[in-house]
């Protein structure tokens, strides 16, 4: 008896949890030769977080600097997960001496990425005189 | 023996309620991710959003190219505030977007503001009256809008919030113009990113 009500309750119970975690993976193309010449430089990592690690995964970063002096960077994420998933991050920069560059407008932005999403995220320095930077990349926390 | 143990107890109770009742404050870095984020209102954040977006198109398509002309050689290219409309139902301050461009902009050493030629009148009313007519005319002005639409669809609410800005120059034609929306979703009045 009681397996017989048991077992229908345990299916509707799958089938709803299965509904609220629908996966939003996202399908995408591109040229298989692309044209574009990224200039990809080497990068430093510290992974505190595995499970924000496997949200926001760094593929790479290119930096290229104007005719006036400003370093532009890319940055290519990829959530690796099967869903949705909302980080934050917020960029440093320094000068020649590795000083820490302050301006009003630092902020935490606020990004997501669907499930297997690959995006950019571009910056351009507020000052010629900002040749390092720093990236960091957390989960949400309200 | 049995009063002493039970007084001993009720102090301690009363003791502990007292240092659990009092308000819970905390300083958090203006830039950091842990900043109160809702769902009606322009938030503090989101005017260092919108400043960051604006201040790096400016860069990327005028300051960085060498297309921001000074009309005097050698100095930076001078700009003044005209109108930015506020066309939210919110009454907010313009310069928590407009001081904080300014001030990057400052920083790139490509363009100083004008506190004496604004829409609205002198910034700093002091050096109008003490410096006379000023030496020179503004080679660029800025102005913009800021506009709010709300949508709703059963309990899921959002905002969204549109700043616009162009770049003028004294010819009248806009040299640079932008557009950067901040879109904010929640069920309840407050939600966190």
């Amino acid at each position: 008896m009681l397996m017989k009500t048991a077992l229908p309750l345990c299916l509707t119970a799958v089938l709803c949890l299965a509904a609220g975690c629908r996966s939003t993976r996202v399908n995408t193309v591109e040229p298989a030769q692309p044209v574009a010449n990224k200039q990809m430089i080497s990068d430093q990592r510290v992974l505190l977080d595995q499970s924000l690690n496997k949200a926001v995964s760094v593929v790479g970063v290119n930096a290229a600097t104007g005719p006036e002096g400003f370093l532009k960077i890319q940055v290519e994420v990829e959530n690796r997960t099967r869903s949705r998933k909302l980080f934050t991050y917020r960029i440093e920069w320094f000068d020649e001496n590795g000083m820490l560059i302050e301006l009003p407008t630092a902020n935490a932005r606020p990004r997501s990425l669907e499930g297997g999403e690959r995006a950019m995220i571009t910056a351009t320095a507020p000052t010629p005189k900002a040749k390092d930077f720093r990236i960091k990349f957390l989960e949400p926390v309200r | 023996m049995k009063n002493a143990r039970l007084y001993a107890l009720t102090i301690l109770t009363g003791l502990l309620a007292a240092g659990c009742a009092g308000p819970k404050v905390t300083y958090v870095e203006p830039d950091s991710s842990r900043l109160v984020t809702t769902v009606e209102g322009i938030n503090i954040q989101d005017f260092a959003q919108a400043a960051d977006a604006m201040t790096a198109s400016l860069i990327d398509n005028l300051i960085n190219p060498g297309r921001l002309k000074s009309s005097v050689p050698g100095e930076p290219a001078l700009l003044a505030i005209s109108r930015i409309v506020n066309n939210t139902s919110e009454q907010i301050d313009t310069d928590l977007l407009v001081k904080k461009i300014r001030v990057a902009l400052l920083r790139t050493g490509k363009v100083q503001t004008s506190t004496t030629i604004a829409f609205g009148g002198a910034e700093d009313p002091l050096v109008k009256e003490l410096g006379g007519p000023p030496r020179r005319m503004p080679d660029y002005t800025l102005s913009g809008k800021i506009i709010e639409v709300r949508a709703r669809a059963g309990k899921v609410r959002q905002t969204s919030y549109v700043f616009q800005l162009s770049l003028s120059n004294m010819d009248g034609i806009a040299v640079w113009e932008d557009e950067r929306t901040i879109v904010k979703q929640g069920t309840r009045p407050s939600v966190g990113f």
